[in-house]
């Protein structure tokens, strides 16, 4: 057994370890560092206004977002209050917007479903008042505004797919108890749960896909007991759940309205009701929405919103309650352009809200009589509302005029609050969803390019003079230059930023300004300037992409040269931007069949290039200049791994299988990683203590997979030559989670894998242990030290070679140890600079915690001594004692305070100064900072006192000018007074 | 040792979950108010909880009255976490076992008693599992709210590194600069002290000056009567090695401090 350490000495001795950590100043925050603090694009169904505390005049703007991230915002700022991740937990995943959110009116709570779990959250906080999780998927969920009881209560429907059976409950919202449950076992789908006043009404969808009716099931508020069953004939062709719309949940009267396929009529029925009404459609509508109040004394009035290609229009129902005869009002004109409808209730009375693109309107729903009218103002960036919530407050006083305050969601995934017409604040939601992201440098001037081109390609005269020339003509921006000096200069001793000039983009002499290339998942790309806090230079929807599918980006390359990005989707598409002002090029739109199994970074004849890799890792022949250099790998048809090469004939390239690569059976990949395309390494050795050099085993062709057994639980992970498909090394470790993520990351001559493992110890089966753990390993080129191995010296090898001719194959000798991480960790990423002289960090996303964290590589050093303290030659080569856990130090978070959100992946890039490496991580938020894991030792950071230094020196200048005459003075006298 | 006893227990709970519909328990936790955390209300609301074992997660996120709850969990040792952005917390481990008296006599009714026994200690990450610290209290309080374990608080977190700051103290703390301080004081003060001196004190003095033989090196000190010593430095003689010559420079080194201060 182990000394048990009292838990306090153990602490401090944790958190004294990586005391080699650089932290974040205070100051630099917001300097070097930006952050997006996103929610996804808001829901139309999950948006809305609400009173916070009863007693509180202000509301909280709330969403639940397609990203799965519940949060309440203030519509005053646009500044998250608090959010919530739903879809973070592994346990908890679910397809995109399938969430739900619904606030009780003059309640304190804010209830949500998204997966299979039900939460409430105290509104204003944002703490959880309860939670539950029931087995199925929830398919709706509705406040209950009436209660026997002085609450509102929670109801949730939930499918449970596998048993064919709907479960309705209805919940204490104030603890979450199951009030009553209601068992429907009949295979019907599910759609909606709706209440009055005195009724619960399910909708189901019954019979087959095509050929569905409508069946309401009305349940007793009180037990939860059927009284009655109704089946409406559709009479259209109801083909699936997206042609129903239904609405006014609580209202006095919930309807469901369908149409058909064709989007001709809309037919209405009042839950309750056997018949249902038909209306007909503006001709040519392609979308119908329909917004009823979702309060039950709210009167009885929807308004349907029919959108045509080129414009839309809403006309207005009244529902008669006696009788449940529904009457049209009055219609609201076709407008061309978007425009989207919201319902805001006072009291008893219900207003719609017109948004469309240069004006709002605000209608009651009595009468056609326009009660406010605001045009859009500031109206640079256009707003093209795809859905809105509003919030109407009649002013006091005798003229009793109106505000509104609405939230838009616009075209361009914006979420605008345009309060009186004014914009009052923009989010910029569309950057939540990223799916692949990479940087790219500015694009020099075209002509500073060109001419110097010119004058590499003219002879040594005709280049000088042009020089010359090119050098007199640059004259010109001196005058331009010297003003600036002035602000540069104070600019630089006050330490704020030197502003771009003029908003244009340039590059700086550290490596600092670069963009970033974002796509996300809804076919928006956006070009990021990290120079200046992460702010969008240009944004463009590459595609659009229906509602439901995701854009899914398999490959990004950036060409340098000629300053242009290519993104690889896997439905054959394909989009070519110009990486300065995101004008595209050449696009091909996202076909209906998934083609794309991933893409390849290779070298080719003609430059780097992205290779599409199809199903089943088919490739296909390739033109010759086209044809990959090196060694493909590929993924096959039952998960095997392909090595394949092309091989030059005439003008195009065969392709052919050189090796495959077979997992053992059970075992599925996990994990790949390959060494990052910018790896230098500085010194091809590591001199230890003793003055000897171990020398690196550095392979340019290795990868290393990760496999898992899930009914062993072992995790194995290979590293594979990928010239000739032979294991180099392999490991294997027990009792690892195969529901838990595990990832791997590998640079220069290492690599780790991280994973939650819980096992007895080999070497002691008394011990065990549990916990996330991260086994890193180190090749080198033999074990011993001074020898390079059977390659020696030698500046060629072969991967073909036999293992038995003495200069074959070299297997690479592998250190390894394991540590115990304090939290998980994902999105692995190794930190990247110019040169390779800088220490590396491994970079990882710590899902729990919402940060990122830079783990030092000195301390996974698997060479530390174990069980002994190190000597003095090890501690000069820097290491120490081997300690297994490494807690999360806050001074090792690059995210410090920061609450980063849903981190799906980090790029890392080189800047032109030795010590820095620019991070970019994308997900649902994006955040961006510069790490210096070696500190920063080749510029001076923003702790160089540049007014101590500019002061000292003037002191100095001060008194030497004010002790020379001195001194001058007492030499002269002791001159004269000397002789005597 | 603990270990087997405890593959024990989970061995029982397998065995019984065959038959019967699987053993699950509602489990608290709880943060108190401690001297790191005076007020539990103020931590952040994506505080939460997890529960990890193999193939096992459970996460729960903070309630407003500072509680955790996690529903249906099953048997097992679990690893406690809770996940805070301001503070941080010790790692519990968290033992859910069916109750002794239930496995060891499975005829009686599970009904009579809460089949589930909930223990806590303090665990020790890199450190053995069975390596258990300080038992954490439990309570059994009304309510649903079950069993409660009472979190253990290890501290604030503090993200930041603290910048030196500049200060003209920190200069005065330097000893070089404070070296250069006196030696600057002697040269100005010096002169200004024997300036001041009534006539008979300063002829004593300067007869004490004559016979003491660190004089010479006061001369040095108080500035120019060395320079002016130095001017009547004999480079020759001395390089000469005469000893002679050396005390006669002396002496010129002497008289010149002599006639500066007449």
């Amino acid at each position: 057994m182990l000394a048990m350490p009292s838990a306090t000495i153990l602490l401090v001795g944790l958190l004294a370890l990586p005391s080699a950590v650089r932290a974040v100043f205070r100051d630099e925050v917001g300097h070097i560092d930006y952050h997006y603090q996103l929610l996804g694009l808001p829901q139309r169904e999950t948006t809305f206004f609400h009173r916070p505390r009863k007693d509180e005049q202000g509301s909280l703007l709330y969403t639940l977002s397609d990203e799965g991230v519940l949060g309440a915002v203030n519509p005053g700022t646009g500044g998250v209050v608090w959010r919530q991740f739903l879809a973070g937990d592994n346990n908890n995943k679910t397809a995109v917007g399938e969430g739900f959110a619904r606030a009780g009116e003059g309640e304190g709570w804010v209830a949500s479903a998204y997966g299979g779990e039900v939460h409430a959250w105290d509104a204003v906080t944002g703490r959880n008042t309860f939670w539950a999780r029931f087995p199925g998927k929830v398919k709706d969920l509705e406040v209950m505004e009436m209660t026997e009881a002085e609450r509102k209560d929670v109801l949730v429907l939930f499918e449970e797919e596998e048993k064919g059976e709907t479960v309705l409950r209805r919940l204490n919202a104030l603890h979450g108890d199951v009030v009553w449950e209601f068992r429907e076992v009949t295979k019907d789908v599910p759609l909606q749960v709706s209440t009055n006043v005195e009724k619960v009404f399910v909708v189901f969808l019954k019979g087959t896909k095509g050929a569905y009716s409508l069946k309401v099931t009305t349940l007793d508020t009180l037990t939860g007991k059927r009284l009655d069953e109704l089946v409406i004939g559709t009479k259209a062709n109801l083909n699936d759940e997206g042609d129903i719309m239904l609405v006014g949940a609580n209202s006095a009267a919930p309807i469901v309205a369908w149409t058909d396929a064709e989007h001709t009529a809309l037919r209405v029925n009042v839950l309750g009701l056997k018949t249902s009404q038909e209306f007909p459609l503006v001709e040519g509508t392609v979308e119908v929405e329909i917004h009823a109040p979702h309060l039950i004394q709210s009167q009885p009035h929807f308004l349907v919103h029919s959108k045509t290609a080129t414009g839309n229009k809403g006309e207005v129902y009244h529902i008669d309650l006696k009788t449940g005869h529904i009457a049209k009002a009055y219609d609201l004109p076709l407008l061309p352009g978007k425009g989207a409808f919201a319902t805001s209730s006072i009291s008893a009375n219900v207003y719609f809200t017109r948004i469309t693109e240069d004006e709002l309107i605000l209608v009651s729903s009595q009468s056609h009589g326009v009660l406010g009218r605001w045009p859009l103002k500031n109206t640079n960036s256009k707003v093209a509302p795809i859905h809105a919530v509003s919030e109407v407050i009649k002013k006091a006083g005798a003229d009793g005029s109106y505000a509104v305050r609405s939230a838009a969601l616009t075209a361009d995934d914006e979420w605008a609050l345009v309060r009186n017409g004014e914009i009052g604040w923009t989010r910029p939601e569309g950057l939540s969803g990223g799916v692949a992201a990479t940087f790219a440098e500015i694009p020099e001037s075209e002509e500073l390019a060109k001419s110097l081109e010119q004058e590499a390609h003219s002879n040594p005269v005709q280049a000088y003079i042009h020089r010359v020339k090119r050098h007199i003509n640059d004259l010109q921006y001196l005058p331009a230059y010297l003003n600036n000096v002035p602000a540069r200069l104070i600019s630089s001793i006050a330490g704020t930023d030197v502003t771009s000039s003029a908003g244009k983009l340039s590059r700086d002499s550290f490596g600092f300004h670069k963009l970033v290339i974002l796509a996300t998942k809804r076919g928006m790309v956006y070009g990021l300037d990290i120079g200046n806090s992460g702010a969008a230079v240009w944004q463009k929807r590459a595609f659009q992409i229906s509602k439901g599918q995701k854009w899914d980006v398999k490959g990004i390359l950036v060409n340098e040269s000629s300053g242009e990005v290519t993104i690889l989707g896997a439905h054959n598409d394909f989009v070519v931007l110009k990486t300065e002002t995101g004008q595209v090029i050449s696009a091909k739109a996202p076909s209906s069949e998934a083609t794309t199994q991933s893409t390849a970074i290779i070298d080719t004849a003609s430059g780097p290039r992205l290779l599409r890799i199809g199903l089943d890792g088919k490739i296909g022949d390739l033109p010759i200049d086209k044809a990959p250099k090196q060694t493909v790998v590929t993924r096959g048809a039952d998960g095997e791994l392909k090595g394949v090469v092309f091989i030059p004939d005439g003008t195009t390239a065969h392709e052919s299988t050189s090796w495959i690569f077979s997992l053992p059976e059970n075992q599925r990949v996990v994990s790949i990683a390959t060494r990052p395309s910018h790896d230098a390494v500085a010194s091809i050795g590591r001199v230890l203590g003793d003055r000897t050099v171990k020398y690196k085993y550095l392979n340019p062709n290795t990868i290393v997979v990760a496999a898992i057994d899930d009914k062993t639980w072992t995790l194995t992970v290979y590293l594979l030559d990928t010239v000739s498909g032979q294991i180099l090394s392999s490991a294997k470790y027990n009792g690892v989670d195969p529901a838990k993520p595990v990832e791997c990351a590998m640079a220069e001559n290492w690599f780790v894998c991280s994973f939650f493992g819980q096992y007895t110890l080999r070497d002691n089966s008394a011990q065990s242990l549990k916990g996330y753990q991260i086994a890193v390993s180190d090749l080198y080129e033999s074990e011993e030290t001074n020898d390079r191995g059977p390659l020696g010296d030698a500046s060629t090898f072969s991967s073909l070679d036999p293992v038995d001719v003495p200069t074959g194959v070299a297997l690479p000798s592998v250190v390894s140890q394991t540590y115990i991480m304090g939290a998980p960790i994902s999105a692995l990423q190794v930190s990247q600079t110019r040169q390779g002289i800088t220490t590396r960090h491994i970079l990882a996303y710590l899902p729990e915690n919402h940060g990122i964290m830079g783990i030092p590589r000195m301390l996974l050093e698997p060479r530390r001594p174990v069980g002994r303290d190190a000597t003095p030659a090890e501690i000069e080569e820097g290491l120490f004692r081997y300690h297994p856990a490494i807690e999360i130090d806050p001074k090792s978070v690059i995210t410090h305070e920061r609450d980063v959100v849903g981190i799906k992946k980090i790029i890392t890039s080189p800047a032109i100064v030795e010590s820095t490496s620019l991070v970019f991580a994308y997900g649902v938020d994006i955040f961006g900072t510069r790490v210096t894991p070696s500190f920063l030792f080749d510029i001076l950071g923003k702790g160089f006192n540049k007014v101590s230094l500019v002061s000292t020196v003037l002191a100095l200048f001060v008194g030497v000018t004010m002790l020379g005459p001195m001194v001058r003075k007492k030499q002269i006298n002791l001159r004269w007074s000397a002789p005597m | 040792m603990r270990i087997p006893t405890l593959l024990s227990l989970l061995g029982a709970a397998t065995a019984l979950t065959h038959n019967n519909p699987p053993l699950q328990t509602s489990l608290t936790v709880h943060i108190p108010r401690s001297a790191p955390l005076p007020n539990p209300a103020a931590l952040l609301p994506q505080t939460h909880a997890t529960l990890n074992s193999l193939t096992k997660h459970h996460s729960a996120p903070l309630s407003d009255k500072s509680n955790f709850h996690f529903h249906n969990v099953t048997p097992g040792s679990y690893l406690l976490d809770i996940h805070c952005l301001t503070h941080a917390f010790l790692p519990l481990r968290v033992d859910i076992s069916p109750s002794s008296s239930f496995s060891s006599s499975s005829s009686s009714d599970p009904s009579e008693q809460s089949p589930i026994k909930i223990e806590a200690w303090e665990t020790f990450r890199g450190n053995d599992w069975g390596n258990k610290g300080e038992k954490v209290s439990i309570e059994v309080s009304d309510g649903n709210s079950g069993i409660v374990v009472v979190a253990s608080m290890a501290g604030q977190k503090s993200y930041f590194m603290e910048r030196s700051s500049f200060s003209v103290l920190s200069i005065f703390k330097n000893p070089i600069i404070l070296l250069s301080l006196v030696s600057m004081g002697l040269f100005f003060g010096m002169p200004k002290l024997i300036e001041n001196m009534d006539p008979e004190m300063r002829a004593e003095w300067e007869e004490q000056q004559k016979s003491n033989p660190m004089n010479a090196l006061m001369g040095a000190a108080s500035g120019q009567q060395g320079g002016g010593g130095m001017g009547n430095f004999d480079m020759a003689a001395f390089l000469a090695g005469s000893g002679g010559g050396k005390e006669d420079n002396k002496g010129g080194n002497n008289g010149g401090g002599k006639k500066k201060n007449r």
